[in-house]
């Protein structure tokens, strides 16, 4: 609760900043902000008395607490891996601001326990975010995608109140909790319309296939750091509030929605990885391999196992994060120097050792390979569909990711075992070392210690 | 339930009738005011004093030739004034002209109808005026006309804001509640809100010189610039309807600060007055003053705004507009925020 | 037939809405289009008063009507679009998505199958719609939303300003 408010007072604290002239001194001001949400987060860990706040529109109870830390941590990160980004004198302080109630708008999404905090939520984290995909204004290929992720999302938004108008018919209730109690076996059949209607939605804002066609675009049309911004901090928002609708709201109705969603997974997963590994941008190819991992995190949601499935998808939501953060911070370094295919990152290993092992390392948690947290988020999320109806779904999962590792390798191999087309070295300022190497570290721990975030 | 009906539709005529006639003889006096600043005669001709020349330019307006040019919408070019002149009309009928009249036991009040947002409903008609001269200034097809109702619908739409604002102040100060009727009924005593509220009077009266498009604002009808702005190329009784629209929507926003602000048909010490005089409550003769006291009122207003228009020289695009976004919004917020700590500290506000 | 004033009102209106509704689709030019949108405003508006919510009506109009729809007016009639600069869709396009929204009305008119046995509360005019009654349940219940809804339209004013400052040099 704390941390929302924090967080929503930076962002007005930003605009003051251009009044009040105090500009240089936000960047700063914002890291110690996100520090301080951080520790408020956890400060209200196991506190009951805030869970139920404002006539239980939103409920910070733990599952938000730990996904909220999970945003805020990669938030922070990411400040540091887009500090380059907040240099434009004109909208210093606009870039500042809309980035923070875009970060509202996701620690809503982790707490919000009615359907008006979830409108309200995905609305305030989206809108922003259509302005910064147009952010680089004399770039046609960024005004497109703002203009594409405006209309895409404004159609999801239209699917999302027809399907909460459809379930408030039947139920009476915008309330989660009060919904999930009246769900009983003589619903009206307009009910279940509803739920699909939001399950279409939510889709759209993980870009699950098949209504994914918008998210190659707008990744790759937006400045770098924004794609970064919309493939970890956004993507684990609407996860968790797909996990939160779907398994507290509508945790009783799953024969309505679960056989879609296995369609959605499948299809997802078939799509994003064989279109990923013929691409030839690495940018393209992460903004393909983002659909593939909403579609891994959407499996934790199918498993509909109470405990299991949350700590699966929070953890391989901060292993994700982590990553990707890391993969784009040298992406980001490689694309200023020359651009963004894969033959630019050949021979980075001779150009610059540490961000080549670094990116490998990314690359290898991202393809799910042994040590690295990313072989334990898929591994849990595979148990925890294990007891389920789905199991083709894990063969299926099991041979898309060994699809995976081929495109993540290609990166690997062109780092290590080509010749550099670029002969001089890659610079990487000392903050963005720093960056690589907490999510280096991160990673590496993360896949060590699996049980330290599943304790929580 | 008929003798409601037709109570109802007498008072409509009467008040679309008032209107109508309080726009005509506008025109009159208008021109004589302005014949009155510029030391001239004004309109003399048409019986004593000019009095009949409202009616020989409405039956000018009447016989001249209709002309609705080829390449424009046709449809819609009729659509435009009919538009603006029926929204104007539409305001009236939430104005109490005074107070209620009780013949037999029964109560008639001097108002269309008391809806409980009426202060909102006339915000929203007028926002739907823009449509008229927005429409009509389409359809001319004319680069000319199409500027001057771009100038005059953003212009409306701008000053709106302000003006929902210093409402919304006056709302809470007087006593909560978004009718007309009781508004006007909480100032019975005599004391206007314009004493609680006078920053929020002079934005308002800014705003309403700005919404009915008149001098110093009068931008859309530059001649200067725009040769007559969005009714260029309207002409007979359609261009009649434009200024009668104007006229109208002039006497309606009159009527709207005497009411809201000057207290309307009350006045100081009128409940002295009735009993020196030996009136009954609900009398014929008390409803009667209290009209034609808001009428005077209203004229006064109506007299501002002429003396305004032939006093002040017309803004500049710019100006209109840094005026209303940056000088008049942030005083109507300050305002807002001025009365509810007032408010609060007087114990009419509890959180 | 034993329709009361309400209910035939309530089937005109909504008969009008949806003609409406269509007729912004159908019509080829952009600013019959913007006004047959508008026309459909006022329908809801109606429907909203049908419901004695006087309040939301209004503030309907001016929101949409008085103010969005205006500003749409401003760009459509800016930019000068008429018929003639709109880009004509391929048959099979026009096919395709004739096929698919008549799939998604055949499957919602499906699901209303259902609607007949719930049963609503009918209390004659309701007194929800009501100003004050309005402002109590917007304070006390979702005071929440209410307030952080500030943040969603101090976001989308920020954004606006951002994309159409210009630079500074």
């Amino acid at each position: 609760m704390k941390a929302l408010f924090i967080i929503s007072g930076l962002g007005i604290l930003a605009m003051l900043a251009e009044i009040f002239k105090f500009k240089r001194a936000l960047y700063p001001l914002v890291l110690i902000g996100i520090l301080a949400a951080l520790v408020a987060n956890f400060t209200e860990f196991n506190n009951n008395e805030s869970i139920q706040a404002f006539n239980n529109m939103i409920r910070f109870d733990n599952v938000a607490l730990a996904f909220s830390s999970v945003i805020l941590i990669t938030a922070f990160l990411w400040f540091i891996l887009a500090n380059d980004y907040f240099t434009n004198e004109t909208s210093l302080t606009d870039h500042f601001s809309l980035v923070l109630f875009a970060l509202t708008g996701a620690l809503m999404l982790t707490a919000f326990s009615n359907m008006t905090t979830l409108f309200l939520g995905i609305e305030i984290l989206s809108i922003p975010l259509y302005v910064l995909a147009a952010s680089k204004k004399n770039d046609v290929k960024s005004n497109e995608a703002g203009f594409k992720y405006l209309i895409m999302g404004s159609f999801a938004s239209a699917f999302l109140l027809f399907g909460i108008a459809l379930i408030y018919g039947a139920t009476g209730t915008f309330d989660l909790l009060a919904i999930r109690a009246k769900i009983s076996e003589g619903m009206p059949l307009f009910f279940y319309a509803g739920i699909i209607m939001m399950l279409i939605a939510m889709c759209f804002k993980v870009s699950a296939a098949p209504f994914h066609f918008w998210a190659p675009d707008v990744y790759h049309g937006s400045p770098t750091v924004i794609m970064a911004l919309m493939s970890t901090v956004v993507k684990t928002a609407a996860f968790v509030a797909f996990m939160r609708l779907f398994l507290v709201g509508f945790g009783s109705a799953t024969s309505v929605w679960a056989m879609a969603m296995a369609g959605i997974i499948a299809l997802s997963l078939i799509i994003s990885n064989m279109t990923a590994a013929a691409q030839s941008s690495v940018k393209r190819m992460l903004a393909y391999s983002s659909i593939s991992h909403a579609a891994f995190m959407l499996m934790g949601i199918l498993a509909v196992n109470p405990i299991y499935s949350m700590r699966a998808i929070l953890y391989y939501a901060l292993a994700y994060s982590v990553a990707t953060i890391g993969g784009f911070t040298v992406l980001y370094r490689v694309e200023k120097q020359s651009g963004n295919t894969y033959d630019d990152f050949n021979g980075l290993a001779k150009r610059n050792p540490f961000a080549a092992l670094g990116m490998l390392i990314c690359m290898l948690s991202l393809a799910g390979i042994p040590v690295t947290a990313g072989f334990f988020a898929k591994y849990f999320i595979f148990t925890a569909l294990i007891g389920s109806t789905y199991k083709w779904l894990l063969v299926l999962a099991v041979i898309m990711s060994c699809v995976g590792v081929y495109y993540y390798i290609k990166v690997i191999i062109a780092m290590y075992f080509k010749k550099p087309t670029h002969q001089e070295p890659l610079l990487i300022e000392k903050s963005h070392t720093l960056l690589l190497a907490i999510a280096v570290v991160l990673v590496l721990v993360l896949g060590l210690l699996p049980n330290f975030v599943l304790s929580v | 339930m008929l003798t409601f009906v037709i109570y109802k539709s007498i008072l409509c005529v009467v008040v679309f009738g008032v209107s109508l006639g309080v726009a005509a003889y506008s025109t009159w006096w208008e021109r004589k005011f302005a014949a009155f600043l510029q030391d001239r005669k004004g309109p003399s001709r048409a019986g004593p004093f000019g009095i009949l020349q409202p009616l020989a330019d409405g039956g000018k307006m009447f016989f001249k030739e209709e002309i609705i040019p080829n390449v424009s919408n046709k449809f819609l070019f009729v659509l435009g004034p009919s538009l603006f002149l029926l929204t104007a009309l539409m305001t009236g009928v939430v104005i109490p002209w005074g107070k209620d009249l009780i013949i037999g036991g029964k109560a008639y009040p001097l108002q269309v109808t008391d809806i409980n947002i009426g202060i909102i409903y006339v915000l929203g008609v007028t926002s739907v005026g823009v449509y008229g001269i927005m429409i009509g200034g389409w359809a001319s097809n004319n680069k000319y006309s199409l500027l001057g109702a771009i100038r005059a619908s953003s212009q409306m739409i701008s000053y709106e804001i302000a003006m929902g604002l210093s409402i919304i102040a006056l709302v809470i100060t007087a006593g909560g509640t978004l009718s007309f009727r009781e508004i006007l009924e909480k100032q019975d005593a005599g004391i206007s809100n314009v004493m609680y509220q006078p920053l929020g009077f002079l934005i308002f009266l800014i705003c309403a010189f700005a919404e009915t498009n008149r001098a110093p604002f009068d931008l859309s009808e530059c001649e200067t610039e725009l040769i007559g702005g969005y009714n260029t190329e309207y002409s007979a009784f359609k261009l009649g309807a434009f200024m009668f629209a104007e006229y109208i929507n002039m006497f309606i926003s009159s009527a709207i600060m005497a009411g809201l602000y000057f207290g309307g048909y009350n006045f100081p010490f009128a409940h002295e007055l009735y009993s020196a005089m030996g009136l009954q409550e609900g009398s014929v003769a008390i409803s009667l003053i209290g009209f034609l006291v808001y009428f005077f009122k209203i004229c006064l207003f109506i007299s501002v705004f002429m003396w305004i228009r032939w006093t002040l020289p017309r803004f500049r695009y710019d100006q209109l507009m840094n005026l209303g976004w940056k000088v008049l919004i942030p005083l109507s917020l300050f305002n807002l925020v001025l009365t509810v700590v007032v408010e609060f500290f007087r114990g009419t506000i509890v959180f | 037939m034993g329709y009361s004033i309400t209910q035939w009102l309530f089937g005109i209106l909504s008969f009008l809405a949806i003609m409406f509704a269509l007729m912004v689709v159908f019509t080829r030019n952009p600013i019959n289009s913007v006004l047959y949108l508008v026309m459909t405003f006022f329908c809801i508006a109606g429907h909203y008063l049908l419901l004695n919510a006087q309040f939301l009506a209004v503030v309907h109009i001016v929101v949409y009507a008085g103010a969005i729809m205006v500003l749409f007016l401003f760009v459509i009639m800016l930019m000068n679009l008429n018929q003639d600069t709109e880009p004509q869709k391929t048959l099979m396009t026009k096919l395709i998505a004739g096929l698919i929204g008549g799939v998604f009305l055949a499957v919602l008119v499906g699901t209303l199958k259902g609607a007949e046995q719930l049963s609503f509360s009918q209390t004659g005019a309701s007194q929800i719609g009501m100003v004050k009654n309005l402002g109590i349940v917007l304070f006390k219940d979702f005071l929440f939303p209410f307030e952080i809804a500030s943040v969603l339209l101090l976001g989308a004013l920020v954004g606006a300003i951002m994309l159409g400052k210009k630079e500074i040099k």
